[in-house]
């Protein structure tokens, strides 16, 4: 039995409580004992970043001087906003342990920073610490006959400096997950495109051009849906989805899943635990995909090489 | 007693306007060996070295004591002036009150003058303790080693054989040619590659003065400068050249296809080849590590169809030495590999090409017969996206450097791609366009004008695909906007880097190389064409990114100047080098470690006079040693001396502050 800190961040307990119930369910099959930190409280995303530094550190080193006090040595974390505050603070105050110092006397007083806990993704806690052979041996409901395609959004892997996991452009440890659990990721060029995160709520025309881009591209890829692993993503595929399609007048029908409600689903989990009913775009059409046979295309017909072509050469 | 000459320079009014000249004067006059001070406007003008001259002679003067700039920019000047007065040059000993005292304390005169007071009487303190010293003679091999028969190589070799001076040039692959065979047409001319290049390859292998080695490599180099030995393993070709006619059956018949390098793998060679149509010498080898015969004992087509009989399973390779004086060397260039741009999807993409492949594919010989093809589906590509500085002028992906020639080269390639598909269109995202030499500004011009190429500049952020589309996403930072072209083909300029083999080598020949592996020259300015080690030279690429201009011209320097070191049957040489006392040397051997120049070796000998038991001791080869010092600061028994800085000269200087 693995133990790890869970920090869940203000969406899990609001618009991506499924990712939260999902998450659980799977870290419990997989053997995992999440244990929450004690009064957590806000990771600062992502408005205090752009206004106070201090602020933008604080926030995030109370959580982390909080989870040193208890025993583990990893902490997960389902949103990847919360992750990239929680995990760009840790980096820099490791670099910086006057600041860190300085920032914890000042305004946090919860004890003092160590820099012992290791802040990983939830995705990247499910592929490093468990490991796609945990993963696939707890599969009796393999989702195959899916395709999905795996969107990362900017913050899981970016930057590499400070992620240190997965390719910062082309990463694949999604893809890997998802295939392990039987579904077939389909190559997708927009995996670490821009949706246009908070400005859904500010300039939502940003949102529905750049959004609208990336379902365009899952569709293009062949996709029957979108797997996601950060809340603010799946809102704004899902939640912009129709209006998306009205504003270009183009229907791609493509359900917006996390990744452990899939995991949740070939792990056994009923259907009716998953809360699709929360999801804007209707799961049902690309769930009637699992028990398909994909067919592999045909390998094209051998390229024409060399060939001493109907040249203009003089 | 000594009698010592101090000649203070005011170097116009670098000197002079910082420390007071006729105070520095004074306190020389007080030293007691001092027996003539005087200052002067120009000591290193003619009637400054008139004074020095006319001093030694009138005043009996033992040593001399110049004040003036560094020692590197007239030290020779003054050494002739004492030499035309009959005194032994190296009594010299030069003050330097410029760089070391005026230049940088131009705010406290005071301190300035004391500062080069201070360093005179260093300087007259050391000369006391100086020695008669002469130039060393060392003969000369008059033979020169050339490594890599690219056009760099080629072009050294001609050059020095054309002087009447042995070449012995030793080419890794099967033909010389290089980079530049697999050229099509060349900027800013628009001359075909080949055409211009194969006369000089021909006349390479037929110049009575030049040994073509090819297929081998240099895997050993001894000696010093005039006298290396060099060994040079010659791989086995399993055919016999003195024999096969080139006639081609034996890789017609070839069942094994490998992927053919000149082509940049776009196409397949067979495992009995030669490189390409034109190569020199013009027979061909077996690839070992291809060949089905000689790795699994069957087939042995090519045997069986020659008609000549030259195919031999059994050859081996060879070792050849080779005794000579002078080494240049042009390893070349290759290109960067851009897999670390995942945001283009290098590696993803088949029809996302280097320039290099280009080149072979708009090449008249190439494999797609002059025409460009994708390598997805082979259709013709109508747009065509350059991406400039992939790798190149990028710290965070790639190399901080300039590769130099692609702006040139991207802007032939639109002219080429316009050529050979009338109806095609080039896109080329820049960073800057860089053609400073002559005729490029034009050319790039020409570029633009006459085929329409259109620039961007801006970079590229993303390539994806979309049906058999590739999308080019970048910045056009003249209006201020995102662009999306919808290409057919990406091309990529990317680095041009170093051969691989470069750090190996170095090491090799006891030269050094820079961060990227490029070998570094003695002088990034003044001394572009030598190494560190004398009688090793560098041309071309393997130097630095140049362009074929550039590169011959380098290669031509080089020629000069082993045409210059082989011009008498010995060298002169300084005669600031080390020696060792063999009854103080404990045979620690720490100096063997520390010489930069591998110039310190160990000999063997007697325990004591007339004794059967050995010791060993330290012994410096006086024509590698360059006086660095290295050995004289470790070694413990304080064995061995430096001419020039002996510990007496450095002790007066000590304390004569």
């Amino acid at each position: 039995m693995k133990k790890v800190t869970y920090f869940p961040g203000c969406s899990a307990h609001g618009t991506s409580e499924e990712f939260d119930q999902t998450v659980k369910m799977v870290m419990k099959t997989l053997d995992v004992e999440m244990e929450e930190i004690p009064d957590w409280n806000c990771c600062g995303a992502t408005s205090a970043h752009t206004m106070n530094e201090s602020l933008a550190y604080a926030l995030p080193l109370r959580n982390l001087v909080l989870a040193e006090k208890l025993s583990n040595d990893t902490m997960t974390i389902p949103c990847a906003s919360c992750y990239q505050r929680l995990k760009v603070t840790k980096v820099h105050m490791d670099e910086n342990p006057e600041l860190a110092k300085k920032i914890n006397t000042a305004v946090v007083g919860e004890g003092e920073y160590q820099g012992k806990v290791a802040v990983k993704s939830m995705l990247q806690y499910c592929y490093e610490d468990v490991g796609l052979e945990a993963i696939k041996a707890k599969v009796t409901n393999p989702i195959s006959g899916m395709k999905l395609a795996c969107y990362y959004g900017c913050l899981l892997t970016r930057p590499k400096a400070i992620t240190q996991f997965d390719s910062p452009e082309y990463p694949m440890s999604m893809d890997n997950i998802i295939e392990a659990l039987g579904a077939k990721a389909t190559p997708f060029d927009f995996k670490t495109e821009c949706c246009g995160a908070s400005f859904s709520i500010s300039d939502t025309e940003v949102v529905l051009q750049l959004s609208g881009k990336i379902l365009e591209m899952a569709k293009e890829s062949g996709a029957h849906g979108i797997v996601v692993a950060c809340p603010l993503c799946q809102s704004n595929l899902d939640m912009r989805q129709p209006d998306i399609e009205k504003k270009f007048k183009v229907k791609y029908d493509l359900p917006v899943f996390y990744l452990t409600q899939l995991m949740a689903l070939a792990f056994g989990f009923p259907k009716e635990k998953m809360m699709f009913a929360k999801h804007i775009v209707p799961v049902d059409g690309a769930l009637a995909h699992i028990g398909e046979v994909i067919e592999e295309p045909k390998k094209p017909a051998k390229a024409k090489k060399a060939v001493q072509a109907e040249s203009e050469v003089e | 007693m000594a009698r010592v000459g101090v000649f203070v320079c005011f170097c116009g009014a670098n000197i002079a306007d910082f420390v007071d000249v006729p105070t520095v004067v004074e306190e020389a006059k007080k030293i007691r060996e001092v027996k003539f001070a005087i200052d002067y406007k120009y000591m290193c003008s003619d009637p400054g070295q008139q004074m020095i001259r006319d001093a030694i002679v009138q005043h009996r003067l033992t040593s001399i004591v110049v004040a003036a700039c560094s020692p590197r920019m007239h030290e020779k000047t003054f050494r002739k002036a004492l030499s035309d007065a009959g005194m032994n040059p190296y009594l010299l000993e030069v003050a330097n009150i410029r760089e070391h005292s005026s230049w940088v304390h131009q705010k406290d005169k005071k301190a300035a003058t004391d500062k080069a007071g201070d360093l005179v009487r260093m300087a007259v303190a050391k000369s006391i303790a100086n020695e008669q010293l002469h130039e060393i003679s060392v003969p000369v091999t008059k033979r020169a080693l050339v490594i890599g028969g690219g056009i760099a190589g080629i072009q050294a070799a001609l050059d020095i054989a054309d002087a009447r001076i042995p070449v012995t040039l030793v080419e890794r692959s099967p033909s010389i040619g290089g980079r530049m065979a697999q050229l099509d047409e060349t900027f800013p001319t628009l001359d075909c590659s080949q055409c211009i290049l194969t006369p000089k390859m021909v006349d390479v292998a037929s110049h009575p003065y030049i040994e073509l080695i090819p297929y081998s490599e240099v895997i050993e180099l001894d000696g010093f400068v005039g006298n290396y030995k060099a060994k040079i393993r010659k791989k086995a070709s399993y055919v016999n050249f003195k024999s096969c006619t080139g006639c081609g059956a034996c890789w017609q018949k070839c069942p094994v296809k490998v992927p053919n390098e000149y082509n940049m793998g776009i196409d397949k060679r067979k495992a009995i080849y030669t490189p390409f149509p034109q190569a020199v010498p013009n027979k061909p080898v077996i690839d070992a590590e291809h060949c089905t015969y000689l790795l699994k004992g069957k087939c042995g087509i090519c045997a069986k169809v020659c008609e000549k009989g030259s195919i031999d399973y059994t050859m081996q390779d060879e070792i050849i030495e080779r005794e000579i004086g002078a080494v240049v060397v042009a390893t070349g260039y290759g290109m960067w590999d851009a897999k670390p741009y995942e945001e283009y999807g290098v590696g993803r993409y088949k029809d996302i090409i280097n320039s290099l492949e280009f080149e072979r594919m708009v090449s008249s010989n190439g494999p797609t017969g002059g025409v460009p093809m994708r390598p997805s589906d082979g259709k013709i590509p109508k747009t065509v996206v350059f991406i400039k500085c992939v790798g190149s002028r990028d710290k965070a992906k790639g190399i901080e450097f300039c590769s130099k020639i692609c702006c040139m080269y991207t802007a032939k390639h639109a002219i080429l791609l316009h050529h050979k598909v009338h109806d095609s269109r080039a896109y080329i995202f820049y960073m800057d366009i860089r053609a400073a030499g002559k005729g490029y500004e034009e050319f790039v011009n020409r570029a633009q004008v006459e085929t329409g190429a259109v620039y961007l500049r801006g970079r590229v952020s993303k390539i994806y695909q979309k049906g058999d589309k590739l999308m080019v996403r970048g910045e056009d930072a003249q209006i201020g906007q995102e662009v999306e072209v919808e290409a057919d083909l990406v091309v990529l300029a990317t680095a041009v880097i170093p051969d691989k083999g470069n750090p190996a080598l170095a090491r090799l020949l006891g030269i050094s190389y820079d961060k990227y592996g490029y070998l570094s020259e003695a002088h990034p300015k003044l001394r572009p064409v030598e190494t560190a080690k004398a009688g090793i030279f560098l041309a071309g690429c393997t130097q630095a990114p140049k362009d074929i201009p550039e590169t011959v011209a380098q290669a031509s320097a080089c020629a000069a100047k082993v045409c210059g070191l082989f011009a008498g049957d010995t060298m002169k040489k300084d005669p600031m080098v080390s020696t060792v006392s063999r009854e103080f040397c404990s045979g620690c051997q720490n100096c063997v470690k520390v010489c930069p120049y591998q110039a310190i070796v160990t000999e063997d000998i007697p325990l004591g006079h007339g004794s059967k038991e050995m010791r060993t001791v330290a012994k410096i080869n006086e024509g590698v040693c360059q006086g660095c010092g290295s050995c004289v600061a470790i070694c413990r028994s304080m064995a061995i001396n430096l001419a020039g800085f002996t510990d007496p000269q450095i002790i007066n200087e000590i304390v004569a502050i």
